[in-house]
């Protein structure tokens, strides 16, 4: 393993907060992020890597060299910030090649370096522009070259797209995952944004009040949550308290669901946690089918390929998502669609 | 109403402020002018001829340059501190640190003679513990010791001209350059100090101009004893072998000194500004 957190703690002096028997192992060329509401301790765990800060318990290992004793200069691991830290009285390939400077190397093979590297992220011929002359995607380039010029042992990102608009960020995404494949690099990556985790991540850690409650691919995050608060942070979501009344049916606000219960006895809590886009809209006069429901529409979102839908029903409310075009006033949830989850604790829904 | 004012009316409110350049400085630099070239320049030459001018001339020269870097010293180290402060906390210390600058080089004197003079608080404390009071005693009436007089009030100067650029300043650079592996030391060096560098050489030629004008702290403390430009300036215009076409041509040097400092610093400043 290439970067591995081995049982690390560490308590912000003076409180309570901190981050608490942290155990991770990203492997090279692997890319691991890290989601979590602010304050979860995502950004903790990076600057124990990075070595702005120490931890009280545990070991930090860097290809297996145990990195505790080690100042960050000494790590060997790449780091790009959110605002990207470039410095602004160097130029651009100056900045790239400021770790090969620190390490002795001559002007003229820097130059050429950095040429190498500015080519490697799409700025050819740029080198002698100056930071606050580019757009914020460009800033974003340099300062993964600048980051990964020095062959580090890890890349650590911290939030770097969120200083972009919506539309660039898609890109950058990609262009990001294409730059970290080619360089087959450990990385880490701490984001606020989950859809950014999804489509950016072999591998997603879940970070709640400073501890690790799921790590899994994209997909085992979304499909299967271990609890509701990530079933609430990951991708939208239904999430409704419930009790199991017998095998196959369980009792919420919104009326009871045929559904599997495997795993649950009856009189058990749970929480009920359906994806919008499983809930299928029915037609007025069609049969009734298993979980029917109706209700009036108090939301009607147009994203384009789909639509939101908040469906009030006695109750509560029901989120769908849709391709459907026409008026929605009934729908019905398939009971493989319906997972249980421990406790009925639903109140991380979010919208 | 009319909100457009008459010419008129514009020049009656310029007025007092234009009495008052004229008054106080048009017509006292004019005569300090004629008066240094009165004599077809004779005023410089003697002024040339005499070893005291030029003694002063080096030990403006000494004191103008090493005060100044003293408080710029301290005074960086004092605003690095200031800008990890909080708010409040910040604030409060920055009013204790600027109150040496209401203060007249004068009382500065007197308390440092109180403090470090030959019969000074400080200087009596060390005799107790075993140092030469006299010795002790006499470091406030050297030039070193007028440097030191002088640092009091210039480091307040120095804290509030550099604590804009160094609060301003993105601290995430000095770890992005620490995590690509520049030592602390080395972060600061790179990248903190080209940024921080128009504000310290605003703040170098601000304070140098003043400690190359003061002299009521010099005068206080040493009497004529140490030899700078504004004492020799004192000397012409006091009692005894009063010259006032050389005291003219003396200030006039003095003047062009403080002069180019700023505008080296100006020069200096707006260079970075305009684009590099």
């Amino acid at each position: 393993m290439s970067l591995t957190y081995d049982n690390v703690s560490f308590i912000y002096p003076g409180s309570t907060a901190g981050v608490f028997d942290i155990a991770l192992d990203i492997a090279r060329g692997e890319l691991v992020a890290v989601i979590g509401a602010s304050g979860s301790g995502k950004s903790t765990i990076l600057k124990l890597l990075a070595g702005f800060m120490q931890p009280d318990a545990g070991r930090i290992l860097v290809e297996g060299q145990d990195v505790g004793p080690l100042a960050p200069e000494d790590r060997r691991l790449g780091v790009v910030f959110q605002n990207y830290a470039l410095f602004p009285h160097m130029r651009l390939w100056e900045n790239i090649t400021y770790p090969l400077k620190v390490r002795g190397i001559r002007r003229a093979e820097r130059r050429a370096r950095a040429q190498e590297m500015l080519a490697r992220v799409g700025m050819e011929g740029r080198g002698d522009d100056w930071p606050t002359a580019i757009s914020g995607g460009q800033q974003q380039r340099v300062a993964l070259a600048r980051a990964l010029i020095f062959e580090p042992r890890g890349l650590l990102l911290d939030e770097p797209l969120s200083a972009l608009d919506a539309g660039l960020r898609t890109s950058m995404r990609d262009e990001i995952r294409r730059v970290q494949r080619a360089a087959g690099i450990a990385t880490l990556l701490v984001t606020h944004d989950q859809e950014e985790a999804l489509s950016i991540a072999d591998r997603i850690v879940v970070m709640h009040d400073g501890r690790i409650i799921q790590t899994g691919t994209p997909q085992e995050l979304y499909e299967t949550p271990v609890n509701a608060q990530v079933a609430a942070f990951v991708g939208q979501s239904n999430l409704w308290p419930g009790t199991v009344e017998q095998t196959g049916r369980v009792r919420t606000p919104i009326g009871t669901l045929a559904c599997p219960t495997e795993g649950y006895a009856p009189g058990a809590a749970v929480t009920v946690l359906v994806r919008p886009e499983r809930i299928l809209p029915a037609e007025p006069e069609q049969p009734p089918r298993v979980n029917d429901f109706r209700g009036t529409v108090v939301a009607d979102r147009y994203l384009g390929p789909v639509r939101r839908i908040d469906l009030s029903v006695d109750g509560g409310l029901i989120r769908l998502e849709t391709h459907a075009r026409g008026a929605v006033g009934r729908v019905s949830i398939p009971a493989e669609a319906v997972r249980l989850l421990p406790g009925a604790d639903a109140a991380g829904t979010r919208s | 109403m009319n909100s457009r004012v008459s010419n008129r009316m514009l020049a009656a409110f310029a007025t007092p402020g234009a009495a008052l350049i004229g008054l106080f400085f048009l017509l006292p630099v004019g005569a300090v002018l004629s008066g240094a070239f009165a004599e077809d320049g004779g005023a410089f030459a003697r002024l040339a001829a005499d070893p005291v001018f030029w003694n002063g001339l080096r030990g403006t020269l000494i004191l103008g340059t090493a005060a100044p870097l003293f408080s710029l010293v301290v005074g960086v180290g004092v605003a690095l501190a200031l800008a990890r402060f909080k708010p409040g906390l910040r604030t409060a210390t920055l009013i204790a640190i600027s109150l040496p600058l209401t203060f007249s080089g004068l009382i500065v004197a007197y308390g440092f003679i109180l403090l470090l003079g030959r019969a000074g608080f400080v200087t009596l404390l060390l005799a107790k513990a075993g140092f030469d009071p006299s010795v002790v005693g006499a470091f406030i009436y050297s030039p070193l010791g007028l440097g030191l007089a002088y640092s009091y009030y210039l480091i307040p100067r120095v804290v509030l001209i550099v604590l804009p650029a160094i609060g301003n300043f993105d601290r995430a650079q000095l770890s992005a350059a620490r995590s690509l592996g520049a030592g602390r030391f080395g972060a600061f060096i790179d990248v903190m100090l080209p940024q921080i560098m128009p504000s310290l050489v605003a703040a170098f030629c601000l304070t140098a101009a003043v400690a190359i004008g003061a002299y009521g702290t010099a005068l206080a403390l040493v009497g004529t004893q140490v030899n700078i430009l504004p004492l020799v300036l004192y000397s012409k215009i006091s009692e005894t072998g009063s010259d006032f076409p050389a005291a003219a041509a003396a200030s006039l040097v003095l003047v062009a000194i403080c002069v180019a400092v700023i505008a080296v610093g100006e020069a200096f400043g707006s260079r970075r500004r305009s684009g590099r």
